[in-house]
């Protein structure tokens, strides 16, 4: 196909020769694969050589083999974080699919400022997390906070929202609040472009509601659930912004990220800190290439 | 009817206020008094004498203009070093399969890498070439961190312009540049647009390698925020003051891209 341009273009100075289509692609990714090489390739070499080395900021490395990835994985705290990292992915997806479906079906129809509703609830998706967490900190916070105000005039008990029985929970709710209005969208995107003549067939053979929404909707909503629930994950394996806004890792709250950052950049502990990196990279690279094939089948693109 | 109806709105009603009102607390909170802050009980909560105070505190006695300026500066320098990369490559992608996908897949994968694989080695690398709490160093990282995600959104842009236009342009006579120049860059100008604003509002949002890697000279507006938790108490007056600035940008550009914010976040896959 792509060949047909250069039967149309005779090539003559060099210029022309370079913008061939054998080197003009190439010509157009080079700035692309200088940047992969330097921001992506030194600290992937980077962290490897670390993770092999005992570091002791002020004296020399040594070698010490796969003698930090042991160290990690015996270490409490590491599997701690990943159970944390886990039960946040597994309560915010679980909110925000059940949640998103049903205000996604509740939407899904014409009604009077729609476009002003819909509008409204897009806001949160942009806004800083760090931000909101700090601000849904005061908003918990357990005098002064809103919530437990209206809690007290309602007469019932105020709640220690920042506490190590509450605070996961209210990180997953912080974070679902941000995150709800992508799934809500997604899913409403979705059963808009469901085609009308299969509801209508559906209603003529007379069909349930509920066998029409779990034999026709749920089923052609599956690939988009299946993009919600991938990125939503990578996103919070790296949860990191909400718990510096809220617990700074206090109160039972310390996910990977946070302990990655603490032993590379309190403790100082670069080799450690590297491991758990690489574990964390390893985590969701393959997701990452399940998720691609998603999104490469979705764009219509070729592989 | 009547009442489903009621129900329907009751409901609408209700998520859009669990959406919005974190928002409205943070300017509401922003123009209370520091007693009325701290005051326990419901009577403040809706009902004091505004103040801008905060606001005052905020312009005298903290760097948050410089901060706010850092950021902007930040942002569109690093935007524009995106642009650069990003277009030309996605064009590749997208009309010569360079790389036959794998190249792609792993210019994707960069974004998804968790942000803090990157910032031990350049901890180390900015420390030794002095590119620590500098303008410059922010720059790069937040240009490596958004450009694999604008050039996969890119590509889904220029997935969508026809190539027979290109090459019937070609057969026109029409320059291999004059192509991109006069065909393809007038009907791909929203894509770009709407990708710089997501690239702008990344960047502004940024937090990991703000906090990790700029000090003073260079700190940005989070990292301010930030700072008003203090060990001994939090500052909700100032802090406010200065979360209210700092996501009225971001708010607008929600509300002005709204068509294309589910697009933009699922990398292309959902037009929305």
């Amino acid at each position: 196909m792509t060949t047909q341009m250069d039967e149309v273009w005779e090539k003559r100075t060099l210029g022309e020769v370079i913008t061939s289509e054998k080197y003009y692609r190439w010509l157009l990714i080079t700035p692309l694969l200088l940047t992969l090489a330097v921001f992506m390739l030194y600290p992937l070499f980077h962290c490897l050589y670390y993770s092999t080395q005992r570091y002791v900021p002020g004296r020399p490395d040594v070698f010490i083999g796969l003698e930090n990835l042991r160290y990690v994985l015996a270490r409490a705290e590491f599997w701690a974080a990943l159970r944390i990292n886990f039960q946040v992915i597994v309560v915010c997806i679980i909110i925000e699919l059940v949640l998103g479906l049903a205000i996604a079906l509740l939407w899904a129809r014409e009604f009077r400022g729609q476009n002003v509703v819909r509008a409204l609830c897009l806001l949160p998706l942009l806004v800083s997390p760090l931000v909101m967490s700090m601000i849904w900190a005061f908003i918990f916070q357990y005098d002064i906070g809103p919530i437990n105000q209206l809690l007290l005039a309602a007469g019932l008990q105020q709640v220690n929202w920042i506490t190590p029985g509450w605070a996961l929970t209210s990180i997953s709710l912080i974070t679902s609040w941000q995150w709800l209005p992508f799934s809500i969208f997604v899913l409403f995107a979705g059963l808009r472009g469901l085609p009308r003549d299969i509801f209508e067939a559906a209603k003529v053979d007379g069909a349930s509601p509920w066998y029409t929404f779990r034999r026709i909707t749920l089923p052609s909503l599956m690939p988009l659930v299946l993009i919600i629930v991938l990125l939503r994950t990578m996103w919070l394996i790296r949860l990191f912004d909400p718990l510096y806004g809220t617990t700074r890792g206090g109160s039972g709250t310390q996910s990977l990220d946070w302990v990655v950052f603490r032993t590379s950049f309190a403790y100082f502990d670069m080799g450690v800190g590297s491991t758990m990196a690489l574990i964390s990279l390893y985590l969701t690279i393959i997701l990452c290439a399940i998720l691609f094939r998603y999104l490469m089948k979705a764009l219509g693109a070729t592989k | 009817m009547r009442i489903k109806a009621f129900l329907f709105w009751l409901v609408t009603v209700i998520i859009v206020f669990v959406f919005t009102a974190p928002l409205a607390w943070i300017f509401l909170t922003s123009i209370k008094s520091r007693p009325d802050i701290l005051h326990v009980g419901i009577d403040k909560l809706f009902l004091f004498s505004p103040t801008l105070s905060n606001y005052q505190h905020l312009f005298q006695w903290t760097l948050f203009v410089r901060e706010l300026g850092n950021t902007a500066i930040v942002a569109i320098a690093s935007t524009v070093l995106v642009m650069v990369v990003s277009v030309p490559a996605a064009y590749s992608f997208s009309r010569y399969n360079t790389g036959g996908g794998h190249l792609l897949f792993v210019t994707i994968s960069t974004r998804m890498f968790p942000g803090i694989v990157a910032a031990i080695p350049f901890f180390f690398a900015f420390s030794k070439l002095g590119l620590m709490d500098t303008h410059l160093g922010l720059t790069l990282l937040i240009f490596y961190f958004n450009m694999s995600f604008a050039t996969f959104l890119l590509f889904g842009f220029f997935r969508d312009v026809p190539e027979e236009l290109e090459q019937a342009a070609a057969i026109d006579g029409y320059g291999r540049l004059d192509v991109l120049r006069r065909v393809v860059f007038p009907l791909i100008m929203p894509g770009v647009a709407v990708t710089a604003v997501f690239c702008l509002v990344w960047s502004w949002n940024e937090f990991l390698y703000s906090v990790l890697f700029t000090k003073i000279v260079a700190r940005t507006v989070s990292v301010g925020l930030a700072l008003f938790w203090g060990s001994i108490e939090i500052q909700w007056g100032p802090m406010c003051a200065g979360a209210s600035i700092a996501i009225l940008p971001t708010l607008l550009a929600a509300w002005f891209m709204q068509r294309y914010i589910i697009r933009g976040l699922t990398f292309g896959a959902v037009k929305g």
